[in-house]
């Protein structure tokens, strides 16, 4: 009776370790004083309803940031996790940590970094920019959109619940490994939290991916050709349809190995005619993709950059979009090159290996029309540039490691050892992350209405581009010497410590820098009124989503532009034909029934961890009972008439007019580090002495 | 805009043309199922021939059907469901193909047939895919043989296939035992050389039938012989 | 005058929703696809892996596989013509059709069911082997994908009879009707290789 109420769920799965009882207590502690604040401020119901239920894309796209950047913090946790354990881990000293939990952290890490934080802010740029970009009031489906959303959600209070219950994530490196991850080898909950995290989160991806598809390819101004789309929104496309092909690959294989774990089922097992060659082929035919799918959207994030901060526009619009299609083509041809050891022969591996090589020729097309772009132009050294330009230097010595590798005879000494570590990192950090920092700062001030802090923002590039070499330069040094990837010990005689330290203190570096970014959004926010954007077109801008205000209103555009040309906005400005007509606006109403699916989506998925088949059940019929419900609901439009609209847009004007200077906005320049901190500092003594949390 | 152009639906094609459209469509799909079905109750044709006639006939099939019932390709240009149609088929041969190619050679190469013979003896794997692999598993006897000052005991030993044997050195220097006769060795069950180093012992599992002689390759003259039984 | 242009301009704005909608289903139905190809690649590589147990060509029953072809077969060619009326707005004749596709369906829903429950009740199960495994999920998939356009089919005829048949509705049946013709594809592939690939 138990067993059929509880599944594998007993005491035992309560925090017990030091680890599982600080995460739950710390994630316990976030929500409690998140609920103090909502509640003293009397703000659940705006949470509600401006936030948690809105479709608005650009609503969406600020809370997958804010989501994202947390999950950042906590899978960078991880990592300088690993790294500590691992400075201090050699000869006759283990380490703080035990291999399973090694294991088991830096399988989280991997998961949390690729599908939490890079995915999160890649949908986050998208979900903002690419309708603005456009010139569309929202997305073709906005139900679709917050769906997608929410199961991502799912997939993060997922992959953390583990603190809560079991106490263990897989132990399997981050696409677990088989036969590793079959339930002979890891037989506890770990890696189904695994599963299902990806799963519900993937699935999301598979909407979000769909919804944007639609909206790239039918929702463009009229004009705008695909030929004259802005290239973030050419990288996001490309993004998104190779998103489409391959999640359904991810989605089918967990499900097999969900079967495999929980049915007894003999898919990728050892025995039963298993195969768990086949579970690796199968899975890197979506873990390949997935990398281009994140760096693609970066990709139009930096021709975007370049272009308004050498005030040209591209170099050879063609070639970069080719470029970019190129990519996306070859991207689905080139997976065997992840086990090249696995035992292929000589023809199978020299072929994926060429296409490997391939890749580099529409990769490097993209990276000379960049720098083609910068030359003869007036180049402005903003922060956005200087993210642009830390990813030329890491992402090309990231890529020429990747072509050494893509050689099958250089790869059976490479790979598995920490050269290969290096070479991704090279790409995910160098590539997508500096990418999506430069679209952050080059797009905050269309986010929030306010310029993001310069000086600030250098600081802490510095720091990140110091503590990326510190990390990763030795991490290449350390693979050529032959140290193996997901090392928790390793022998005093090899000589590695000093690197190993150096990699760690690399980390902090760049933990230093990820702590400026969040003082940097402190100290603009603090000078908002002296960073304000009035014209909505800060960088002097070249696309569309610069003609609006920022923040743009909800329905973006008052008037749908029409497109000549490419860099629209540009061409508008010296033709000086932005014009203001008023007309009637329809708008999607908000809804929750994203919420409600996805809660029943974890709930399904936590069924199915534990073996409570009950819940599961039920939980599946909830989500099938909701969609229904959603789906035949005809209602989900109202109209805002040309007067209302017209009302609101000298509303937002006027309101605009009335902005005054805040306490720290007399300041002639951005403020410093030390100001920041003395100001911070004067507050919290202010809480303090004045016992102010007593009257919040 | 440029939806303004769309006509309204597809209903716009005449509603007798859809009939007689389905009507054929239905017509030469149950034409290509029968003659499907035939070919496989006639068995005329086999193996690898008669599955790729057949995959022939349902990849036209599915044209058919693509065609007659779901009218792609007549609805408003520009035709992005036809583009990522084709893309679909693309990457679904890309993916059913590329995985059958890579697993066989995979598992073409995965180990020679001697080296399997060696590891499943070795680790004991009594299955692999369920066949059988012949190695032993379970509870079986122990026999010894003791070498002491250079002589044997015994010299000859009777066992049981899959029965262990322990050499026992009880010497003080290290002996290498070999199988076969001095100098051309063979090697038994695929192991061609057990070092037993002084004072020590090794097992060997005796998986393979027949008899067989051993020796010390430092000392060829220390030898003896040991017969398995099936 | 002015509610006169607030009805087209949403008349407009529908007609391109409508575009829009059936263009993301189509996409949908892609991924879909591709699921499939997952399930089919893994039945190509793992269906010679019986164990010693009964592989394919001694369990299947041809007869019955071809049933189940032609009875899917015509509710794809039912279904089509329903939609034919349904966008004439014939009601009558477009719940008939569809009622119809809608019995087929669980004609075949419950051939396939009675065919799984023999397997097992003969032991073979989706636990006995590789072979087994692939079998049981590809078919019961498209088993699964059957159920719930039975599912969806059901809700979408109990609203035409409640409501009329719209145009929202004829948008859900369009779907519905795509949905139905993708299945009968994937069909024939689990026909062609499944059941009388068994035999080659």
């Amino acid at each position: 009776m138990k067993e059929f109420f509880l599944g594998r769920l007993n005491m035992h799965a309560l925090p017990h370790e030091w680890f599982s009882v600080g995460g739950t207590a710390g994630f316990m502690g976030l929500f409690i004083l998140a609920a103090i604040i909502l509640t003293r401020t009397k703000r659940w119901k705006w949470l509600w309803n401006d936030w948690l239920t809105s479709v608005d894309p650009k609503k969406i796209g600020i809370m997958y940031f804010i989501v994202g950047a947390f999950m950042l913090v906590r899978g960078g946790v991880d990592a300088i996790m690993i790294w500590l354990q691992q400075a201090l881990s050699s000869g006759s000293s283990h380490g703080y940590l035990t291999a399973d939990h090694f294991q088991q952290i830096f399988t989280a890490h991997g998961n949390i970094m690729v599908f939490f934080v890079a995915m999160a802010f890649i949908f986050g740029l998208i979900n903002y920019i690419v309708p603005l970009q456009i010139g569309a009031r929202d997305l073709a489906s906005p139900f679709m959109n917050t769906l997608g959303f929410w199961l991502y959600i799912g997939g993060v209070v997922m992959v953390n619940m583990f603190f809560a219950f079991g106490g263990e994530y897989a132990a399997t490196g981050w696409l677990a490994a088989s036969p590793l991850s079959s339930i002979q080898f890891s037989p506890g909950v770990g890696v189904d939290y695994w599963i299902w995290s990806l799963q519900i989160s993937g699935i999301g991806t598979t909407l979000g991916a769909i919804n944007f598809i639609m909206t790239i390819l039918k929702m463009r101004a009229p004009g705008m050709s695909l030929w004259k789309m802005p290239l973030f929104t050419w990288g996001s496309l490309c993004s998104m349809i190779m998103a489409v092909i391959v999640f359904p690959l991810l989605t089918a294989t967990l499900f097999l190995m969900f079967f495999d774990r929980s049915f007894g089922t003999h898919f990728f097992t050892t025995t039963g005619g298993g195969d768990p060659m086949m579970y690796t082929n199968l899975i890197w035919m979506w873990g390949h993709p997935e990398v281009y799918i994140l760096m693609l959207p970066a990709f139009g994030v930096f021709s975007e950059v370049v272009t308004t901060f050498s005030r040209k526009s591209i170099a050879s619009y063609t070639s970069n979009v080719l470029g970019m299609i190129g990519v996306t083509l070859f991207a689905l041809s080139v997976w065997l090159h992840h086990f090249f050891t696995m035992g292929a022969s000589a023809d199978v591996n020299a072929f994926f290996g060429v296409m490997t090589l391939f890749i580099a020729i529409p990769t490097s097309v993209l990276v000379f029309t960049w720098i083609a772009t910068m030359r003869k132009g007036r180049i402005r050294y903003d922060t956005p540039m200087l993210w642009f330009l830390g990813f030329i230097a890491t992402f090309t010595i990231g890529g020429i490691a990747g072509l050494i590798l893509a050689v099958p005879p250089a790869d059976f000494q490479l790979h598995n050892s920490l050269f290969l570590v290096a070479h991704f990192h090279s790409m995910v950090i160098g590539g997508v992350l500096f990418g999506i920092f430069a679209g952050l700062n080059f797009w905050f001030p269309k986010f929030t209405g306010f310029r993001l802090n310069d000086k600030i923002g250098r600081y802490s590039f510095y720091c990140w581009i110091t503590g990326f070499c510190l990390s990763f330069i030795p991490m290449y040094i350390l693979g050529l010497m032959g140290a193996t990837r997901r090392l928790d010990h390793y022998d005093g005689a090899t000589g590695w410590q000093p690197l190993y330290i150096s990699m760690f203190i690399g980390g902090l570096v760049i933990a230093t820098g990820v702590a400026l970014q969040f003082a940097q959004i402190l100290a603009s926010y603090l000078q908002k009124y002296r960073l304000r954007d009035e014209t909505g077109d800060p960088w002097d801008g070249r696309t569309l989503e610069w003609a609006v205000a920022s923040r743009p209103p909800y329905y973006n555009f008052t008037v749908i532009p029409e497109v000549t040309t490419r860099d629209a906005f540009m061409a508008m400005k010296s033709a000086g034909t932005v014009k203001t007509v008023y007309e009637d606006i329809i708008i999607p109403k908000n809804t929750a029934a994203g919420i409600y699916i996805a809660i029943f989506a974890f709930f399904a998925g936590f069924g199915f961890v534990w073996h409570i088949m009950w819940l599961a059940f039920v939980s599946i019929i909830g989500a099938i009972v909701v969609f229904i419900i959603r789906g035949f609901h005809d209602d989900s439009e109202y109209t805002l008439t040309a007067a209302e609209v017209e009302k609101l847009e000298k509303a937002r004007i006027a309101k605009a007019k009335l902005a005054v200077p805040g306490k720290y906005d007399h300041t002639d320049e951005d403020m410093g580090l030390q100001q920041l901190i003395g100001i911070s500092y004067t507050f919290l003594i202010d809480i303090v002495k004045n016992k102010r949390w007593r009257t919040w | 805009m440029n939806h303004h152009l769309h006509p309204k639906g597809s209903g716009h094609t005449s509603e007798r043309g859809t009939i007689i459209s389905y009507i054929i469509g239905f017509a030469l799909s149950l034409i290509l199922t029968f003659v499907t079905y035939y070919l496989v109750d006639k068995q005329s044709v086999s193996g690898q021939t008669l599955m790729v006639t057949i995959l022939g006939f349902g990849v036209l099939q599915m044209l058919v059907q693509i065609f007659f019932f779901l009218h792609l390709g007549r609805g408003p240009k520009p035709l992005y469901n036809v583009v990522f149609f084709g893309a679909t088929v693309g990457i679904i041969m890309v993916v059913v193909g590329g995985s059958i190619i890579i697993v066989n050679n995979l598992h073409y190469n995965s180990l020679a047939p001697d080296q399997v013979k060696k590891v499943v003896d070795d680790e004991a794997i009594y299955q692999i895919n369920g066949h059988e692999t012949g190695a032993c598993h379970g509870q079986y006897a122990n026999h010894h043989v003791s070498i002491k000052y250079g002589i044997i005991t015994p010299l000859h030993t009777q066992a049981k296939k899959c029965d262990t044997l322990t050499f026992l050195n009880e010497d003080t220097v290290s002996r290498e035992i070999t199988f076969g006769t001095h100098p051309e060795h063979k090697a038994y069950a695929g192991d061609s050389y057990v070092p037993v180093r002084k004072g020590l012992s090794k097992t060997i599992t005796l998986s393979e039938a027949g008899s067989f002689k051993f020796h010390d390759h430092q000392q060829a003259e220390v030898a003896g012989d040991f017969t398995v039984v099936p | 005058m002015v509610k006169e242009h607030v009805l087209s301009h949403k008349e407009l704005h529908e007609e391109a929703a409508d575009d829009r909608v059936m263009f993301g289903f189509w996409i949908y139905l892609m991924t879909d696809l591709l699921i499939f190809s997952v399930l089919f690649a893994t039945y190509s590589v793992l269906h010679t892996r019986t164990l010693g147990g009964a592989p394919g060509s001694a369990l299947f029953s041809r007869p019955l596989a071809l049933t189940e072809t032609l009875i899917l077969l015509t509710s794809s060619f039912t279904c089509g013509i329903g939609m034919i009326m349904a966008r004439q707005r014939k009601q009558a004749q477009t719940l008939v059709w569809f009622g119809l596709t809608f019995i087929l369906g669980l004609a075949f829903l419950s051939l396939e069911l009675r065919e799984f429950s023999a397997f097992i009740h003969e032991g073979h199960t989706l636990q006995t082997n590789a072979f087994l495994s692939s079998f049981f999920v590809l078919v019961g998939t498209h088993g699964l994908h059957i159920t719930s356009g039975l599912l969806w089919m059901g809700i979408t005829l109990g609203y035409i009879v409640k409501r009329g048949l719209n145009a929202p509705l004829v948008r859900k049946l369009a779907m519905l009707s795509l949905f139905w013709h993708f299945l009968d594809i994937v069909w024939i592939f689990i026909f062609t290789i499944v059941y009388m690939g068994a035999y080659t």
